[in-house]
């Protein structure tokens, strides 16, 4: 029988590395959050083979004292937790006290640092079963550098799940964008191999920022994304949701920040997935970099030790807020939005969206301009695409030639004139004024509307557009009648688990609200008395259980509304115009005006698209005019 | 098999016949019609595994004896537009079946008689005649409260229940019910069995003379109607329908008489301004006062006052008005009568001397 003894504190240490250091990228995250901790505004990330081989990490925040050198690769050493109430409202990133010491377990570390005041630097590594800190003297700026090297030489159990030199790479990277994202006052630079991957400046204003998220993730994602800020209740969200339309195929776009820590959370992924719920396609996942800020006594982050979890103290609250501000600001989106401001000074970074390689010519050439008159006569017909005043100038003049084809709005002729043919009028209105979706000019094959506007021409799918402005009215109308319910003649019994049916007991009252009423009868039965009007037709057993399941889950339950909007969504599709009904130019106009004032009209109620924009750039580079 | 029969003789039935058969089948011989001659009688049996329904017709002359089956759609399309009083000759030939009159010809395919699902033989029966009149009015009282594709199947179909003094139909969707009542000598020991939808509607259509008797055979899993000319057989649904007796309210101490076509009309008019989905009506009683008001999303109003005989409590309270006029419409006396008790409590309608059918309504709380 063996007897009990006493790890050894590397041992000891290299247990607790494995639920911390898993892979390069999570030293990564340990050590620039403690360099985040200490004040830095500049971090240099070095990687060599994916980060297994080399990671140098150099920040200019306020160093370590020499004394506490030694003390800082022990384990539950930290200088940034005292008492338990600090652990209450922990304010910094880390505060476990154990990274520093599960690293240097199972690496090569050494770490160098100035305090800030002092007139030496030193240098400190770990070695030998008891991890014994030998200090010694180095030449290093104020600031701290943390050489990890040869990752997992001494555990090659774990050095065997390392995978290739990319892998490992890009989750590092991954890693360091979230970082990235996380705090824009900092200054990032991240090298691999001697190679510059991420260059990125400190950014104080919103144009800036924005411009290190499209450097991070993707410029279409900054560009069709929507801007956020929001407070209430104490809680506040910043950021950048995208528009519906720039959904991907994979959760992969998606950066939660709570107090500036990333963080993948049930409750939050909830909530912004009912947000989006009408808008996205189906089996589509959307994009958004997103920062709550809150007290942070209410929220525990001391939930797992890579604090990807957080616990909110009023779930329910959080949930709420996060839910009405996405879903307002995604509602509140109009076609004028999309247009970014709909002058057409902003042409340029209209553009952008179609291709990287398109959006680059443009912006270059729009620096060009201002330098070269020559490029000017040369270029003739293609400078407004990319020149703010000849632009203006030219569209309303071929408004005014147009207006002037013929007289006035006038309903009854206008039908006519399609039929016919004839150029058409556009309506007694200064250029200025021209809505974001301009006017119609005619219908194509029965199915997609055209029609002009500033910028150009604007495709209108028809079938799509309606169906949104039919269901949106729906919504209105059947929310201001309030819920009307209808007792059952025959209740309905359900067999459900003991857990659900103490969940119908303990959300009574929500059911109620919602129009239902249940009862129980038995420990493992519940019985439904009433139901909502609307849904007199639904699978009732399925629609409780699963009610039941959400609350459980979640504390809410959007059941009864998620299929109360179905069937609205089928009312509408079925009360909306079909393929093949011929508009007329007033009736296909007043589409366009309805599409305006609509919320989540860029959206059908299937989340698929109801309007295009073709700028006239887009059409004059179609036929190469002004090459 | 060969045989010759006029047009009217061979329509009728065909057509009753083929309205069992279901139009899109995956059991191909499922879409055809049986034709069977022996001696001077034409059977044609079509079935749809669930409900299965013979015709009998008698043949003028003695025809060539045989069965087999053919497409009943097809079969029937042809014989509607042939002209009328034409002879119609039928007559297998091999795997072909030739039909012929005056100078038409037709060719139809054919599967052999074998491959035809019988329904099983029913044991245990318990036998009872009742004029067909009788039947089709219990039956077309009630139909219209079944519920439809509801996943609670029992309430798909209708409960007849079988009783030495009569035979009671019920039926229900949940929300509403409607019960009706006829007198017979009927078995011993009662019983309680449930039709499916499909097999209530389809019996109805074969109850055409009023004054001729039906016979009825009830079986733990079938139900067997047999008159003069048809023989239909059901499965049964096997399940509990709800207990009836408890739906209905007993002590309904508000009393409401009004003229059944006026407060018929009433509900027509208030529907059309009701809102769509929930077809939600309100119904305001006072001294010989109703008023009825509807309002839809778009903020349109309807608002009808009906004298009536109406001595309770002032009441109001909100109706599916479909529900009220689904019942107005299946009854036939001069006068309805309303029993309530509250707002939140179920309606009872019937006629004003109570009569053989009663329909509870639940009301809506709007």
């Amino acid at each position: 029988m063996s007897r009990i003894h006493l790890l050894s504190p590397r041992l000891a240490n290299q247990i607790a590395a494995g639920e911390v250091v898993e892979r390069p990228a999570n030293i990564v995250k340990e050590l620039v959050e403690n360099a985040l901790d200490a004040g830095a505004t500049r971090i240099e990330i070095d990687a060599e083979q994916g980060g297994v081989k080399l990671l140098r990490i150099r920040d200019d925040g306020h160093g370590i004292e020499h004394d506490d050198l030694p003390l800082a690769l022990s384990r539950h050493a930290t200088s940034k937790i005292t008492t338990l109430d600090d652990l209450e409202a922990v304010a910094s990133l880390g505060f476990r006290g154990e990274a520093l010491a599960s690293i240097s377990s199972v690496t090569r570390l050494t770490l160098t640092s100035r305090a800030q005041g002092a007139e030496d630097a030193w240098s400190v590594h770990a070695e030998g079963r008891d991890m014994a800190a030998s200090v010694a003297p180095a030449a290093h700026p104020v600031g701290t550098t943390l050489e990890v090297r040869d990752l997992f030489f001494n555990t090659p159990a774990r050095r065997k799940f390392l995978r290739t030199e990319k892998t490992e790479f890009s989750h590092l990277e991954e890693t360091v964008k979230r970082l990235a994202l996380s705090r824009y006052d900092v200054a990032f630079s991240l090298r691999h191999n001697g190679r510059v991957i991420h260059q990125l400046r400190s950014a104080e204003r919103t144009i800036d920022r924005e411009k290190r998220v499209a450097s991070l993730l993707n410029k279409d994602f900054i560009d069709s994304a929507v801007h956020i800020d929001a407070e209430a209740v104490g809680l506040q969200l910043q950021g950048w949701v995208g528009l519906p339309t720039f959904s991907r195929s994979q959760a992969d776009m998606q950066y939660f920040f709570v107090n500036g820590r990333v963080v993948r959370d049930k409750l939050v992924v909830h909530a912004i997935k009912q947000a989006y719920r009408d808008v996205l396609y189906h089996g589509r996942h959307p994009a958004f970099v997103l920062y709550l800020w809150l007290d942070p006594k209410l929220v525990d982050v001391n939930v797992h030790p890579t604090k990807h979890e957080v616990r909110f103290r009023d779930g329910r609250l959080v949930h709420d807020f996060l839910f009405r501000t996405l879903h307002k600001a995604l509602g509140d989106v109009r076609p004028d939005d999309r247009l970014a401001g709909s002058t057409p000074a902003t042409l340029v970074p209209q553009t952008a969206p179609l291709s990287g390689v398109q959006a680059g010519e443009f912006q270059e050439q729009a620096r060009l301009d201002w330098q070269a008159q020559a490029v000017q006569e040369n270029a003739g017909s293609y400078q407004p695409a990319f020149n703010a005043v000849p632009q203006q100038g030219a569209v309303s003049a071929q408004l005014d030639g147009l207006r002037s084809l013929s007289q006035p709005l006038d309903v009854a002729p206008w039908g006519q004139e399609v039929r016919q043919g004839q150029p058409q009028p556009l309506p007694q209105t200064p250029s200025a004024d021209m809505p974001p979706l301009g006017y119609a000019i005619a219908q194509l094959h029965g199915i997609y509307i055209l029609a002009q506007n500033a910028q150009g021409m604007v495709v209108v799918d028809m079938h799509a557009a309606h169906e949104r402005i039919t269901y949106e009215r729906l919504k209105i109308a059947v929310d201001q009648q309030g819920v009307q319910s209808q007792p059952l003649l025959v209740p309905v019994t359900l067999a459900v688990s003991e857990r659900e049916a103490d969940a119908a007991e303990q959300f009574a009252d929500e059911f109620r609200l919602l129009g239902v009423e249940l009862a129980r009868v038995a420990p493992e039965s519940v019985v439904v008395r009433q139901i909502p009007v609307l849904l007199q037709q639904a699978e009732v057993p399925r629609l409780i259980t699963d009610m039941l399941g959400d609350l459980l889950e979640h504390g809410t339950s959007d059941r009864i509304l998620a299929h109360r909007n179905e069937l609205l969504g089928t009312m509408a599709c079925h009360g909306s115009v079909r393929a093949n009904r011929k508009l007329s130019i007033p009736e296909m106009n007043a589409l366009l005006r309805d599409m305006e004032a609509t919320e989540r009209s860029g959206q059908c109620n299937h989340g698929r698209p109801t309007w295009t924009q073709l700028t006239m750039g887009e059409l004059d580079k179609l036929f190469l005019r002004g090459r | 098999m060969k045989f010759v029969i006029s047009r009217e003789a061979l329509l009728r039935p065909l057509q009753l016949v083929a309205g069992v058969v279901e139009k899109r089948q995956t059991l191909p011989v499922l879409s055809n019609v049986l034709l069977e001659v022996q001696g001077q009688q034409l059977s044609l049996t079509g079935t749809d595994l669930e409900v299965e329904l013979v015709g009998r017709v008698t043949l003028d002359e003695v025809g060539q004896e045989g069965e087999i089956t053919v497409p009943a759609k097809k079969l029937m399309d042809i014989c509607r537009s042939l002209p009328d009083g034409a002879q119609i000759e039928i007559e297998q030939d091999e795997q072909r079946v030739n039909v012929r009159s005056g100078r038409s010809r037709f060719t139809l395919s054919t599967l052999p008689a074998t491959e035809f699902p019988n329904v099983d033989n029913i044991a245990g029966e318990k036998t009872f005649t009742l004029e067909q009149g009788s039947l089709r009015r219990v039956i077309d009282r009630t139909s219209f409260a079944m519920a439809q594709q509801d996943v609670r199947y029992y309430l798909n179909g209708m409960l007849f229940e079988v009783s030495a003094t009569g035979l009671r139909t019920v039926s229900t969707d949940g929300h509403r019910l409607a019960t009706c009542h006829v007198a017979m000598n009927g078995p011993d020991t009662a019983q309680q069995i449930i039709l499916p939808r499909k097999g209530v509607l389809e019996m109805a259509k074969l109850l055409t003379d009023p004054e001729s008797s039906v016979t009825l055979s009830l079986s733990t899993n079938h139900l067997r109607a047999r008159t003069e000319n048809f023989t239909f057989t059901s499965k049964l649904v096997d399940g509990k329908f709800p207990d009836y007796s408890r739906v209905i309210p007993k002590n309904g101490s508000n009393v409401m008489l009004a003229d059944r076509t006026e407060l018929r009309q009433v509900f027509n008019r208030t529907a059309i301004l009701s809102n769509e989905k929930y077809r939600g009506v309100r119904l305001v009683l006072d001294t010989d006062l109703l008023k009825v008001f509807a309002n839809n999303p778009e903020q349109e109003e309807a608002e009808e006052s009906v004298a009536v005989e109406y001595k309770g409590d002032a009441l109001e309270m909100g109706f599916n008005v479909s529900y009220l006029q689904d019942v107005m419409s299946v009854l036939d006396t001069q006068q309805v009568k309303m029993t309530l008790s509250d707002a939140n409590s179920s309606a009872l309608l019937e006629e004003p001397e109570g009569g053989d059918a009663m329909y509870v309504v639940m009301p809506m709380r709007l």
